[in-house]
């Protein structure tokens, strides 16, 4: 639709303008050469600075330096302030380490043994890890319903749902986070809503990892739905309608068609919300508090507050492994799967 | 059509979006209790606390950082990203993957990852220009969501068109304003949309390498909610909520593009 619409624009206003010149077969190298070209740009209005880098840009257009030119800008951009500071960190966390407060230089695994080795880390570790499994498998029940009204609703349902899925995306976190809080809060709309149901003590949720993990689920859901969504859309309905008329149930139609045959969608999602809640920090701070601290709230404190600059980079590469090694499991391990499954198939 | 989603998946759905929509419904109703505490259900009705917020010099002294912050990245991740786009789509560029790889990897990067390391970088250098810090890190995070929508109209811009347009006889800066962009203009500004909605909502870069007198928004919602309990911050709450669905109609009324595509 968009697509028609955007083409259709140019091709109307193409003979809007006579070429004196004539016609310039040469095409962008020659054009721009061309006196004939030069009278058709005596645009009004147009200074002569851009005319002038026109011309330029159109000599070089059809060269292959060209894309380098137009590529180099952001390389460089991304070298410098991407790849260079995230080099420099991981360097960091395994040449330097702090002993009571001074810097100490040389090589060393201190910083990652520490993790492992402190009974505090570890545990925050494992808690993250916990966390965003949790939510992943959270957000995955949640999103198969509402992935499937997207996908075989009419247009008005999947709208309706995409559009209520997608639109707290441009809430800020820490609203979302906090619409949460007074939520689960001890005067709050959860606590309240018990109370009505005749449960007059309920349990305080917030500052507790439960909190965290509702909000969580919250957040990261649209991450969830959307891929799954797009992968029940891709399978051919015919093959839900053979397996009902072979005399399958809803539910096994559910799980043994669309089930499987959505799991790239899945891996996708998965993958995604369990690197994004791995790194959560404004969630688990908000609504975990004191008590249930996830590892980007370790960095904060090891670099803010404490000073640990190694230690800090050391969590911080471990960020870096755990969202890779989710990727790497859920993304290519289940599509060479997957590839084995429908071998044939397409 | 509606064989495929019965009923009770209806309801199942029509649960799962009340629980969506809830976290942002309930500020909003907590945000005009006439009590000096949250409490729900709220308790009377009041304005006070929306006149509070909007006459308080702090939160709209960090609402209009947020916004030149964000303008000035928006223009930034543009200026880099159309090129870029450009340059990947219509040229052939060696170790293409590669460099499509380096551009995505910001989205796969934990954020927070990539702030810490952009600060101990910036500490390194001993640079103090905080504003210039902010931009250098939101345009890094900003940049692939800009590439990637910007490509993705580049690719389906229609070859012959330009064709056409040349051989009756249009210098290439006419086929560039008045052929190309027409087509690629919907992705451009998609991009350039969602630039701005991510650097002006970002909160995990801009901890690192924010300071007093350069405090986005989402700082300032933070400290705030940290430090007082009152209904105030729900008008906050409220007042973000409002400008999020003033955002989604004006994507989709005027800009006439899809949420969807923004989440894509």
């Amino acid at each position: 639709m968009s697509r028609v619409e955007s083409i259709d624009v140019p091709a109307r206003s193409l003979p809007a303008r006579p070429v004196p010149g004539g016609p310039t077969l040469g095409g962008p190298v020659l054009g721009g050469s061309l006196p004939g070209a030069d009278a058709g740009q005596e645009v009004p209005g147009e200074p002569l600075a851009a005319r002038l880098a026109w011309r330029a840009w159109a000599r070089l257009a059809g060269t292959r330096y060209a894309g380098y030119l137009l590529v180099a800008p952001t390389v460089l951009f991304l070298a410098a302030w991407f790849v260079w500071p995230v080099l420099t960190m991981v360097h960091l966390s395994l040449t330097a380490r702090v002993v009571e407060g001074v810097t100490v230089e040389g090589f060393t695994l201190e910083n990652y043994v520490r993790l492992y080795a402190s009974d505090l880390y570890f545990r925050i570790l494992m808690r993250t890890i916990r966390i965003a499994l949790m939510t992943s498998l959270l957000a995955a029940a949640f999103a198969y319903p509402l992935a499937i009204a997207i996908a075989r609703g009419g247009p008005a349902l999947a709208r309706l749902v995409t559009i209520t899925i997608l639109a707290p995306l441009l809430v800020n976190v820490v609203v979302r986070s906090y619409g949460w809080q007074t939520i689960l809060n001890k005067t709050g709309a959860l606590a309240w809503g018990l109370k009505l149901l005749g449960i007059s003590n309920p349990p305080v949720l917030l500052y507790t990892e439960w909190a965290v993990l509702i909000a969580c689920v919250h957040v990261y859901l649209p991450f969830m739905v959307m891929p799954i969504a797009g992968a029940i859309g891709r399978i051919d309905r015919s093959v839900e309608e053979a397996a009902r008329v072979a005399g399958a149930t809803r539910l096994a139609v559910l799980t043994r068609v669309i089930l499987p045959l959505s799991l790239p969608g899945l891996a996708v999602g998965v993958s995604l919300v369990f690197s994004l809640s791995a790194a959560a920090y404004v969630t688990p701070q908000i609504l975990g508090g004191n008590f249930s601290p996830l590892l980007g709230t370790l960095i904060e404190q090891q670099i803010l507050t404490l000073n640990d600059w190694p230690f800090g980079a050391a969590i911080a590469t471990l960020l870096i492994a755990m969202v890779l090694a989710s990727n790497l499991i859920f993304l290519k391990l289940v599509s060479r799967r997957f590839a084995r499954w429908t071998a044939g198939a397409h | 059509m509606n064989e495929t989603v019965s009923l009770p998946l209806k309801i199942v759905v029509g649960v799962i979006l009340l629980l969506v929509v809830a976290p942002l419904v309930v500020p909003l109703l907590m945000s005009v209790s006439d009590t000096p505490y949250i409490v729900f259900p709220p308790q009377g009705f009041t304005l006070k606390w929306y006149a509070e917020v909007l006459a308080n010099p702090e939160a709209r002294g960090s609402f209009l950082f947020s916004l030149e912050l964000a303008a000035i990245v928006t223009v930034a991740s543009l200026a880099l990203g159309v090129p870029c786009a450009a340059g990947l789509t219509r040229y052939r560029v060696p170790g293409q993957d590669a460099v499509l790889g380096l551009i995505l990897s910001p989205l796969i990067m934990p954020l927070i990852v990539t702030g810490v390391a952009l600060l101990q970088l910036f500490a390194l250098l001993g640079t103090r220009a905080t504003m210039l810090q902010l931009v250098i890190g939101h345009t890094v995070v900003c940049l692939p969501y800009v590439i990637r929508s910007v490509s993705a109209s580049l690719l389906l811009v229609n070859r012959n068109l330009e064709d056409a347009a040349a051989v009756l006889g249009a210098p290439p800066h006419i086929v560039a304003t008045k052929v190309i962009w027409p087509q690629v203009r919907p992705g451009v500004l998609a991009g350039g949309i969602f630039c701005f909605i991510v650097s002006f909502d970002d909160y995990p870069i801009s901890m690192w390498l924010a300071d007093g007198n350069h405090f986005p928004v989402p700082l300032y919602l933070y400290t705030v909610i940290e430090r007082s309990f009152d209904p105030s911050i729900a008008a906050i709450a409220s007042l973000m909520i409002a400008f999020a669905l003033l955002l989604v109609l004006v994507i989709e009324k005027v800009f006439g593009l899809s949420l969807a595509r923004l989440a894509g």
